[in-house]
């Protein structure tokens, strides 16, 4: 299901994305097409800047219009956080069929990402996802799944819990099922479950989740005493972070802990860089790429760059700068966005950096986000 | 420094606080006076050594820090001390004391929390151990070695210890102080509390910020001048990273625009001869989201406007509503409309649970009303602008009270 009928223009470009999205990648990789690419991105920029009010008035505010505009790199981006102020679409509001929301403590300090369809944000992450965590899938065998994340059902505006139940749905074997159910982790089911090795067999089983669900998972089989060696091709996707949680735990501290309690070990441990403001994700190379260096790698229809963090020219490569993202399956809102997250590039692709460890602010002042938190 | 070295730093000082509590309050009272006449002193040694170093240590300025030294330890002469610890402390008469030892976890980069947080358990004759800020290894050690050239017996009652947060053993023991003074963010608190047996021994400061307010009569003329220069020069003071550093300003509806461009004046002004100083790569990147942010709400006709140099220097904000937003700090102030005193109150109720300061001015003779309610939202200092960053001594932080809150209780 694309674009209602009576908007040709954006029908034309929900389809152009969804066919991209399609295409099979091969040994190389995922082809890089820098000209279809832009073709599209300007495309959509002048659909977009025609049917998004705010988003025009930004633009002019800059004096950018698809008339002095030639390149994608051009495109003026809006930052992520502007979501939360307005409802940025590039259709009627009334016709949105859903809404993603970002994670927060109340309506005021939630972004919001209206669609008119899913079929661009389904074909996208669908790709995605089996690219990176299934490279290795040679046909349409079921495969085993675990998530630790409410289902769709419990959290209907949240994009990952739609990921998940959308991958599930397409590959899902049967016994595929959430481990976090009515808001809480079912940790007896899940030792039962890990006990009998999910009942993977021979097949990849794919334990998925956030990041903070699998260190509860990991802080209760600690607290039991338990270990578990999980099928050797099992791989394990997280994502998100620990923003407003009285935990955090580096990257390597959990894949660690992951490798010694379920007995997956860090290369066939995927994460993903994605936001509610965005059709599209980046994962990790490590099970496509296993010879090259951990690094985000972009699908062909998304292009990211890495902005001076105190200014807008792009870093010289290697260096640390600001992510600014050209998402083509952002077809129902904005394509260009710009981050408060800090990268670095990694080859043909990117690292998203943390923060330091033991970075405070200098000082006793709030975090504001400690503050937002509780507004 | 390992977790040995910590617990026979702590025994030393388990004895020089028997030697400590058999002298004469009055005596380490006038010590510790002499200490703070040193501090005071531009041209003294301590002075000297922190413009010389913290500035490398912590990122500050050098004009910062010698503007935020002067301005801060002004007040606190050994005339204040004696008077502060007279009034505090005389009802309890020779009995008071403070506890066996106190261990004191500092943190920020701002050196007067540290050179107080050493100077009240002495003044109650309790030996201090003190664990350095991992932002400031510099204030700490000078404190110590300030109190021992003034009174050697007395610098024999204080420990600076430096282990990292990591080390569990160390701060186990560390944490056999009789009475723990934690500054921090407030997980840190909440961590250090849950690791004693008896979480009422634990005193914390956690993450606190604070406001600026201006009322009708501080919008024009040479009033909006005085507030807002006065504003720019509180936040500029140690980069807005302190407690008392406004993070907001709060004035009437129809006014946000004159006060944000002349904050704006005030805030390049000051830029000039007090540079902000080192700023890490996140915060230039929140600082550029946050304008992007306002930018396009003020394209789309919400009467946002983004003041701002073309570095990331400062910026101001002024905003068409008063609703919360991020705040990268670094000299980034957002100017929010009031209509009244009710809806400032209202406006001012999401920052309560971790207000420390308001600057206030222009509201005349509705002033004395306005003080109880803002103490009530929770401001423990409430002065002109241009003076949030210099509190007295007895500044009750957080609304402990200085001095008395570590008396012994038996």
């Amino acid at each position: 299901m694309t674009a209602p009928a009576g908007d040709p223009a954006r029908a034309a470009l929900d389809d152009a994305v969804i066919a991209w999205a399609r295409e099979p990648w091969d040994d190389t990789g995922w082809p890089r097409d820098d000209a279809r690419f832009e073709r599209l991105a300007l495309a959509l920029f002048a659909h977009q800047f025609e049917h998004c009010a705010p988003y025009r008035r930004f633009c002019e505010n800059r004096d950018r219009t698809p008339e002095n505009v030639a390149r994608w790199q051009d495109v003026p981006a809006i930052p992520t956080g502007a979501f939360k102020e307005l409802a940025l679409t590039s259709f009627p509001i009334e016709r949105a069929v859903h809404v993603f929301r970002t994670s927060g403590t109340s309506a005021k300090t939630r972004g919001a990402l209206h669609l008119d369809t899913l079929a661009v944000y389904e074909a996208s992450l669908r790709a995605s996802f089996l690219r990176h965590l299934l490279p290795d899938r040679t046909d349409d065998t079921p495969v085993p799944m675990r998530v630790l994340a409410p289902s769709m059902k419990e959290a209907p505006d949240s994009s990952l819990s739609h990921m998940f139940d959308a991958v599930m749905t397409e590959v899902g074997a049967a016994g595929s099922r959430h481990w976090v159910v009515d808001g809480g982790l079912d940790t007896e089911r899940v030792v039962r479950e890990l006990e009998a090795g999910c009942d993977a067999g021979d097949a990849p089983l794919l334990v998925c989740g956030t990041a903070f669900s699998f260190v509860h998972l990991l802080e209760a089989l600690e607290k039991e005493g338990r270990r578990f060696a999980l099928p050797p091709n099992t791989r394990v996707m997280e994502t998100g972070g620990f923003k407003g949680r009285s935990r955090v735990l580096p990257r390597d501290e959990l894949y660690a802990w992951i490798d010694d309690r379920l007995g997956v070990a860090a290369a066939r441990i995927v994460n993903q860089y994605g936001m509610t403001e965005l059709g599209s994700q980046f994962y990790d190379s490590v099970l496509c790429d296993p010879r090259g260096p951990r690094r985000k790698l972009a699908p062909p229809w998304t292009r990211v760059r890495l902005l001076e963090p105190g200014g807008s020219e792009e870093v010289a490569s290697g260096e640390t700068g600001r992510i600014a993202i050209v998402d083509l399956a952002n077809t129902g809102s904005v394509c260009a966005l710009e981050t408060a997250d800090l990268g670095r590039a990694v080859g043909d692709g990117f690292e998203v950096l943390g923060r330091e460890p033991g970075a405070e602010e200098r000082g006793c002042s709030v975090a504001a986000d400690l503050l937002l938190g509780e507004s | 420094m390992n977790a040995a070295d910590v617990r026979d730093r702590l025994a030393s000082l388990r004895a020089a606080g028997e030697v400590l509590r058999s002298r004469r309050p009055e005596g380490v009272i006038e010590a510790l006076a002499a200490v703070l006449d040193r501090w005071r002193d531009p041209n003294g040694p301590e002075r000297c050594e922190l413009e010389r170093e913290l500035p490398a240590a912590t990122g500050f300025s050098p004009a910062n820090v010698k503007a935020g030294l002067a301005l801060a330890l002004a007040p606190w002469s050994g005339d204040a001390l004696r008077d502060v610890t007279r009034r505090a402390l005389a009802p309890l008469a020779e009995a008071v004391r403070g506890e066996d030892t106190t261990g004191v976890i500092l943190a920020g980069a701002i050196p007067m929390p540290t050179l107080l947080a050493i100077v009240e358990p002495l003044a109650l004759r309790s030996p201090v151990l003190a664990k350095s800020a991992s932002r400031d290894p510099v204030t700490a050690h000078l404190v110590a070695r300030s109190i021992a050239a003034v009174d050697p017996a007395l610098g024999e009652a204080v420990g600076i210890v430096d282990f990292p947060s990591a080390d569990g053993e160390a701060l186990e023991a560390f944490l056999g102080a009789d009475r723990i003074v934690a500054t921090g963010s407030d997980e840190t608190i909440a961590a250090v509390a849950r690791r004693v047996a008896d979480p009422k021994r634990v005193l914390g400061h956690g993450h606190r910020l604070s406001v600026a307010v201006l009322g009708p009569e501080a919008v024009r003329g040479a009033a909006l001048l005085e507030a807002t220069r006065g504003t720019a020069l509180d936040t500029a003071l140690w980069d807005q990273l302190g407690c008392l550093s406004p993070v907001v300003v709060f004035a009437p509806r129809g006014a946000c625009p004159e006060v944000g461009a002349a904050l704006a004046n005030a805030l390049a002004e000051i830029e000039a001869r007090l540079p902000r100083g080192a700023v890490a790569p996140r915060v230039e990147a929140l600082t550029m989201h946050e304008r992007s942010g306002a930018e396009l709400r003020g394209a789309t006709g919400g009467d946002v406007v983004v003041h701002c140099d073309d570095s990331c220097a400062w910026t101001v904000i002024v905003e068409n509503d008063a609703e919360p937003r991020p705040m990268p700090l670094h000299r980034f102030l957002r100017v929010h409309p009031s209509d009244d005193a009710a809806d400032l109150l209202a406006a001012l109720a999401p920052y309560a649970k971790h207000l420390a300061g308001v600057a206030l001015a222009g509201f005349g003779s509705e002033e004395s009303a306005l003080r109880p309610e803002l103490a009530a939202l929770g401001a423990s200092r409430i002065c002109a602008p241009g003076e949030l960053q210099a509190p007295p001594l007895d500044w009750p932080r957080d609304g402990i009270p200085a001095f008395a809150a570590l008396v012994r209780t038996e």
